[in-house]
């Protein structure tokens, strides 16, 4: 006889922990990228790990300390590491050197149509299709982050005091503008249809531009700093961390101006530290800082399922392969849990 | 959070010249078994090569509330946020400032950003000090008083460059700025590194262990811009709604000129002693404890700032004590 462990679901293991396969490294897991339906992992030990169904994944030496930053250019992977390198790595683990910039960390990295962007302090290097030497753009201070539009055209850095966009024209030469707003901004994306860029700031806030009018506001009501926040179903809504909900403001029509956020609640009272949308739904992936992982609908009474149960480490990543087959979850402890979303009869 | 898995930080200042370099030379290649990390500055000296040296810019937010008390250093935030993630962790890290920074907004930036917080604790301000040109530095650069207002120890060095009366001279130049910071005479910065790493001195059990140095001092001085302190010391309990009134308005509108404050306060009907310690106006403060059996239940306060008198500090005192 056995016992019925579904009336203590904190002794069970989610259906997807029980048929994926789950890692416990002790490497804090830094984030992830996906490429096609692989999902390659940067680790605070300079590692980064390629996840591929029904592959083992074994560690590649990539950086000396940290991968600070991990993003994708077409097929392969790229990252900055604070040991001041720029490296392309294969999805067959064959690393090159783009550059190296000794003690200074690179903060940034991004690729958009055959451009290729590292930040590295108050610089922007930029590598143009084909071109050995990078273009470099001075800020007056360091990069929170950056971002490229849909069509690799135009290029976002978020500074103190604002948002720099970076515009190519169709000579090839970049011209700069400023959208200003007081205090640091950190991460920066343009929304999927390119009408709007967010940042998150060292308050607990994000801003947004409306780039046609260069109209801008202030979201807020956080209860720490915004570190995850994407766009969800193309421009229908913006999903955000930094709450004890997942908070959801929508973006379609005229913007969030003037309309409430919708908040997705989880039990237990946790901060939300990672979201990610699920491809082509209206449905995010919400981790919590106890390491437990949600699928929610967003809507107003949205039906969740958990798909991982605690690990007492906050979750810095979530991918969802291209497909949307699999899910890769990793937290600060080192645990990862790589597992299919549907049964198999579902499939 | 749980404070031992908080890495400690120690803030090493000091004027160009003084003696950082070979302090930071000595702590990368002494055989210590440790792992620290070392956040230079750009424009500091140069000479220093190692895996665990990280190059900041010295960048000074403000936050988008205008609050001067928020100010924070953006390149810590990022540098410590960033080592925090390492795989194998820090014993120690320490930032080293340029000579002119102004020490309040690092302070500032462990009050202020919640994930440093979490992850990091302020351990101690360190500042290294010319014995030979500090008085010279005091009259002629107001972060030189700033650097020393601020310090948990003074690492007086070059002092076999000075004779007995000068050394004393500056000592007591030291003293009348801060009463609080612990004097250690060196050459060459030749400390145990014991004397100046892990001395968790922004803890409030610290402010109860540390009995300051004061001077009997009559408060006169050149010009308005000299950084004093000045302490009050009551054996009357005080009244706590009439002392969070004074203390609250005094910080919200002189928090400015007042840079560090720490006091162990006596409050009528309260069986446990109130420990506070303060950075311009942001302020730790708990109950720490009954009072020690046997020992004389008083109040001590102590203020380190500008324009100190101007404040009718004693007179606010002493308009807190019960009736």
């Amino acid at each position: 006889m056995k016992a019925d462990l579904n009336k203590f679901p904190e002794l069970n293991k989610t259906k997807f922990e029980n048929r994926g396969k789950e890692l416990r490294l002790g490497i804090p897991v830094i984030n992830s990228v996906v490429i096609g339906n692989s999902i390659a992992v940067g680790f605070g030990d300079g590692t980064i790990r390629i996840f591929k169904a029904g592959q083992s994944s074994e560690p590649i030496k990539a950086h000396n300390g940290i991968v600070l930053c991990i993003s994708k250019d077409g097929d392969d992977i790229i990252t900055g590491g604070d040991d001041g390198r720029f490296l392309r790595i294969s999805l067959n683990g064959e690393i090159s050197e783009i550059a190296n910039f000794g003690s200074r960390w690179v903060d940034h990295v991004t690729a958009n149509n055959g451009s290729l962007v590292c930040t590295s302090g108050n610089n922007v290097y930029l590598w143009m299709a084909g071109r050995k030497e990078p273009r470099i753009f001075e800020h007056e201070s360091t990069i929170g982050g950056v971002a490229f539009d849909s069509k690799g055209r135009r290029l976002a850095v978020s500074r103190y005091g604002g948002v720099t966009l970076w515009k190519k024209d169709y000579s090839n030469k970049w011209k700069s503008s400023n959208l200003l707003w007081k205090g640091s901004h950190n991460k920066v994306i343009f929304s999927p249809d390119d009408r709007y860029l967010v940042t998150s700031m060292q308050e607990n806030q994000l801003h947004f531009w409306r780039l046609k009018d260069k109209t801008d506001s202030t979201m807020s009501g956080y209860g720490a700093k915004v570190k995850s926040f994407a766009f969800v179903h193309d421009t229908k809504f913006l999903v955000t961390s930094g709450s004890y909900d997942a908070v959801c403001w929508p973006f379609d029509g005229i913007g969030p101006e003037g309309r409430q956020p919708i908040c997705l609640p989880f039990v237990g009272n946790k901060l939300v530290t990672f979201v990610e949308p699920f491809p082509n739904e209206n449905a995010i992936f919400t981790g919590l800082s106890d390491g437990s992982v949600f699928l929610s609908e967003i809507e107003k009474s949205s039906n969740t399922i958990i798909i991982r149960s605690f690990t007492e480490s906050e979750v810095t990543t979530i991918s969802v392969t291209e497909d949307g087959s699999s899910i890769l979850i990793g937290d600060m402890a080192g645990n990862i849990l790589w597992t299919s979303i549907w049964d198999e009869e579902n499939k | 959070m749980d404070s031992n898995k908080q890495v400690p930080v120690t803030v090493l200042t000091g004027f160009l010249g003084a003696g950082k370099t070979t302090l930071l030379n000595r702590i990368l290649t002494e055989q210590h078994g440790k792992k620290y990390a070392v956040i230079v500055n750009e424009f500091g000296e140069q000479g220093i090569d190692n895996d665990l040296v990280v190059d900041a810019d010295e960048e000074v937010f403000e936050m988008n509330n205008g609050c001067i008390c928020c100010t924070v250093r953006g390149d810590l935030i990022r540098i410590l946020s960033g080592l925090m993630k390492r795989a194998d962790k820090l014993d120690a890290i320490i930032v080293e400032t340029t000579g002119l920074a102004d020490p309040a907004p690092v302070a500032q930036t462990f009050f202020v950003d919640q994930d440093v917080a979490d992850r990091t604790k302020l351990d101690a301000i360190v500042t290294v000090a010319d014995a030979v040109h500090l008085s010279s530095q005091l009259t002629d650069h107001h972060e030189a008083e700033e650097q020393i207002a601020f310090a948990d120890v003074v690492l007086l060095n070059k002092i076999d460059l000075v004779d007995e009366s000068g050394l004393e001279a500056v000592k007591e130049r030291i003293r009348k700025i801060n009463p609080f910071a612990k004097i250690i005479n060196t050459t060459k910065c030749g400390v145990s590194l014991n004397e100046i790493l892990n001395l968790d001195a922004f803890s409030l059990k610290r402010v109860l262990e540390v009995e300051p140095d004061f001077l009997e001092s009559d408060h006169d001085h050149e010009h308005d811009d000299d950084v004093t302190s000045l302490s009050f010391v009551s054996d009357t309990p005080l009244d706590m709604e009439k002392f969070q009134d004074w203390f609250s308005k005094l910080l919200q509108t002189k928090g400015q000129d007042i840079l560090r404050t720490k006091g162990i306060l006596d409050f009528t009907g309260e069986s446990d002693r109130y420990v506070f310690q303060g950075v311009h106006m942001l302020m730790d403060a708990s109950p720490m404890g009954k009072w020690p059996e046997g020992k004389v239940r008083s109040s001590r306060l102590v203020f380190i700032g500008r324009n100190l008198e101007n404040m009718n500090l004693k007179e606010g005192f002493e308009n807190c004590k019960s009736a």
